[in-house]
């Protein structure tokens, strides 16, 4: 059943006053949106007030969709939420034809929604609105908004609860070392932490055991696990697990322990490299001075001939050669 | 005949082994300085290890720093005593063993000790006596030979990187040190590179060598009568140290260590505040990251092509000038910084800035080599990377303080503006009055007696063979001009 439709275009009522409106609806017919739970929380009219109060201490949420008739994929908004909130979906659908022909509804996952949204008309757009509080886990998921003209065009909205970043890459720890496990919820706080590990299929709960398991809750939005005395068998994934009151997110570790030998290889080439690379240069250094004493050597010996020579050759001529053999020499 | 063996003096090579010498710093710089700044990339691993905050691990770059610097003058002393080749190997397996010990650390001040003190200390075994080698085998193309070596850093930095990153994602922190360990070893294959040469400039300072010479022998003789060898030791240690070291009466000297003191205080603060000013501005993360980038890639850049561009034949003999001019205009590219407020205006900022801070990098060595002539390079090296130290350290937090107090980084890059150009201003004055006081010389040389001109022609014929940028050369050539060789 649409409520308040035609082109009263007018604000929507207040908040208060709506929700009153949903309420007293509601209990004119079964609720469709949580129609497993039996403890819905429109059907009792005393506790009504009470839910109109704790109502309105939430926060509301507000979300907006823009269809045309053009639209050719459907369009989908992620919304994350961590707390109880009120709620308020709008889409608008803009189309050339005539919006009285248009069929609006509304569903969450694949159940039709019957109540609790108002449709409005400006111009050539299209507004409908959806506005519901959301509890606990069983009101989150996707909410769709659906415009029939000749074409089904469709907006979603989905909502989940935080979620948490596990890191992509492996935390590689060695034999007898320990290691920080750290799960990091941004701009959310959990209720609860919980640490897992999974054993094939298995998922087994950390425990703390004094020696081997330190839980470290600091700050609300980041759990940190120690495990000390790594061994090989510690390896694996770890699952950390975020208690929301809209439910549960899950982050994932991957541990790899290493043993000592592995980085020792890389070193061990590398001084190996480095030995032998020294060796070589100084091996080369020898040599070339060895190369030079012999030539100097060499050169020594034929001055010496040469002096020699000169003697035999006779007195006059050994001064000034003497003289000119040794600033050669220098 | 009795075999003499001749020690071979030469005149630097500027070239053959020079470009294995100039290979080995390269490598050298890489492995010291590009290692030091990697060293700050394992910070996240050991903040979620040792659960230690920022500040406290950030102590152990700071620490390698300052012990590689502070122990400078320590490092030149070895190698002029043992030699160069033995100094820088044992700095490399200092250095090594700092890592290797540092890999099996079990809370941070093991780290403190290990990668903070002995990794910086075997660092600091390396770092001056490479460079001062490098003076020794180059003179023509020395600013290219430095620019070359000291591209090391940047270069070493920009691979050296992304491939710590990897083995910390492979190994974890504890086996990338083990093999960042390995790698540091390689500062012995350097070692072993550094041949020793002997120069001309060796034996034309004969007069302190002969003092000191007698002064021991006296002292031996005495020694044989009396057992006071302490004595002896002391004295010829004192001798030693008074004869490496008396470049630091040298009114040029000085001068410049003022500078450099000013000059150190003023260019560390940028690579500390370049990024948290952009974001203040409103650059986003990637850009800030974008800016660090250009900065360190236009500073390989300006090491080399303003290496090779003092080389040439128009600005040979002003390299003094061209430092000067590349650090007053890093001054003046910090006084504009505050006005630039948007990426646009960021990006030629660390164009200039990079290119100019890669620039006057290379032409320490030259400057000093200049001044105090290639025995004393290395002592004098040692010296002014000393110097170097307590800028470094001081000059980030004072800059952090001031940012904090005014709530701007305006006064922090003013001063730091002020610093460079003070630096710079202080160098362009000292060399004017020099040259003033030279022209003076000159009146006073034209007015003697003209025997002593004879004597004086003949020793500019005899050192106007020799490259001008010889100490002696250069002053008594310019002291008399108008004389032609004969």
């Amino acid at each position: 059943m649409r409520a308040l439709s035609g082109r009263l275009g007018a604000r929507a009522p207040t908040p208060r006053l709506l929700l009153l409106l949903q309420c007293l609806l509601a209990t004119a017919r079964p609720s469709s949106a949580d129609d497993s739970a039996p403890d819905s929380t429109f059907t009792s009219p005393p506790v009504r007030e009470e839910m109109l109060e704790r109502y309105s201490n939430f926060s509301l949420e507000s979300h907006n969709i823009s269809l045309t008739e053009h639209s050719s994929m459907p369009v989908e908004k992620n919304i994350t939420l961590e707390r109880p909130s009120n709620v308020k979906l709008t889409c608008q659908f803009t189309t050339s034809g005539d919006l009285n022909a248009v069929n609006v509804t509304w569903k969450k996952e694949d159940e039709l929604l019957e109540n609790n949204y108002l449709v409005n008309a400006t111009g050539s757009t299209l507004y409908t609105q959806y506005r519901f509080t959301i509890i606990n886990s069983k009101q989150m998921g996707s909410y769709s908004c659906f415009f029939q003209e000749e074409k089904e065009q469709k907006g979603t909205f989905n909502f989940k609860v935080p979620e948490l970043h596990g890191k992509n890459k492996p935390l590689i720890s060695y034999v007898g070392d320990s290691t920080v496990l750290t799960c990091k919820c941004q701009n959310c706080v959990p209720l609860n932490w919980t640490w897992y590990r999974s054993n094939g299929s298995l998922q087994v709960p950390v425990g703390v055991q004094m020696n081997k398991y330190v839980i470290n809750d600091t700050y609300a939005n980041e759990t940190k696990l120690k495990i000390k005395q790594l061994l090989e068998e510690d390896g694996g994934s770890y699952w950390c697990r975020a208690l929301f009151q809209l439910g549960e997110s899950e982050g994932h570790i991957e541990l790899v322990v290493l043993s000592y030998l592995v980085p020792l290889k890389p070193f061990f080439a590398i001084v190996a490299e480095v030995v032998l690379l020294v060796a070589i240069i100084l091996l080369c250094e020898k040599y070339t001075q060895k190369n030079k004493k012999h030539s100097d050597e060499g050169r020594e010996f034929e001055q010496i001939e040469q002096l020699k020579s000169d003697d035999s050759n006779g007195i006059e001529n050994n001064v000034p050669r003497l003289r000119k053999n040794e600033s050669a020499g220098q | 005949m009795a075999k003499v063996h001749r020690a071979r003096s030469t005149s630097p090579p500027d070239g053959g082994w020079g470009w294995m010498i100039v290979a080995g710093c390269f490598l050298v710089t890489i492995c010291t300085r590009a290692v030091t700044r990697c060293i700050s990339i394992f910070f996240v691993e050991f903040q979620t290890y040792f659960t230690q905050d920022y500040a406290q691990t950030a102590w152990i770059h700071s620490i390698v720093d300052c012990v590689t610097m502070l122990c400078a003058p320590l490092g030149s002393v070895v190698s002029n005593h043992l030699s160069c080749q033995v100094g820088i190997m044992l700095g490399g397996l200092l250095a090594s063993t700092g890592l290797i010990l540092g890999s099996f650390a079990t809370s941070l001040k093991h780290l403190y000790l290990t990668l903070g003190v002995l990794t910086g200390l075997g660092f600091a075994l390396c770092y001056s006596p490479a460079i001062a080698m490098v003076g020794k085998y180059f003179n023509r193309r020395k600013a290219l030979a430095y620019g070359i070596a000291m591209s090391g850093s940047g270069i070493g930095t920009f691979i050296l990187a992304p491939v710590v990153q990897l083995l910390i994602e492979q190994f974890s922190w504890r086996g990338a040190l083990l093999i960042l360990g390995g790698f540091v070893l390689n500062l012995c294959v350097c070692g072993a590179l550094m041949r020793p040469i002997t120069l001309e400039e060796d034996h034309t300072t004969p007069e302190q060598n002969h003092v000191c010479r007698t002064q021991k022998e006296g002292l031996k003789r005495v020694s044989l009568y009396s057992s006071l060898t302490k004595e002896w030791a002391q004295a010829c240690l004192c001798c030693c140290l008074q004869q490496e070291y008396r470049f630091l009466l040298m009114s040029d000297f000085v001068v410049l260590a003022i500078s450099i003191l000013f000059m150190a205080y003023g260019c560390s603060p940028l690579f500390v505040y370049l990024v948290p000013y952009a974001l203040s501005v409103g650059v986003s993360h990637q850009q800030a990251a974008f800016l660090m980038s250009i900065l360190g890639v236009i500073d390989i850049i300006g090491n080399i092509t303003f290496g090779w561009l003092t080389n040439r034949r128009c600005l040979k003999n002003y390299q003094y000038v061209c430092y000067l001019f590349a650090v007053g205009m890093d001054g003046l590219c910090y006084l504009c910084l505050p006005m630039l407020q948007s990426l646009p205006l960021l990006v030629p900022f660390s164009c200039t800035f990079g290119y100019f801070d890669g620039a006057y990098v290379t032409l320490i060595p030259v400057v000093t080599a200049e001044i105090v002539g290639t025995t004393s390079l290395s002592s004098a090296l040692g010296v002014v990377y000393f110097l170097h130290a307590v800028p470094y350290l001081v000059s980030p937090p004072i800059a952090g303080w001031l940012v904090d107090t005014t709530g701007s980084y305006t006064a922090a890059f003013l001063l730091c503006g002020f610093s460079m150009i003070f630096s710079s201003v202080l160098l362009g004055f000292a060399r004017l009055v020099k040259r003033m006081r030279k022209t003076q010389l000159q009146f006073i040389a034209k007015e003697s007696d003209p025997k002593l001109q004879l004597w004086t022609n003949g020793a500019v014929a005899y050192s106007v063979t020799r490259e001008l940028d010889q100490k002696h050369g250069e002053s008594v050539a310019t002291a008399v001009p108008g004389y032609s060789p004969t």
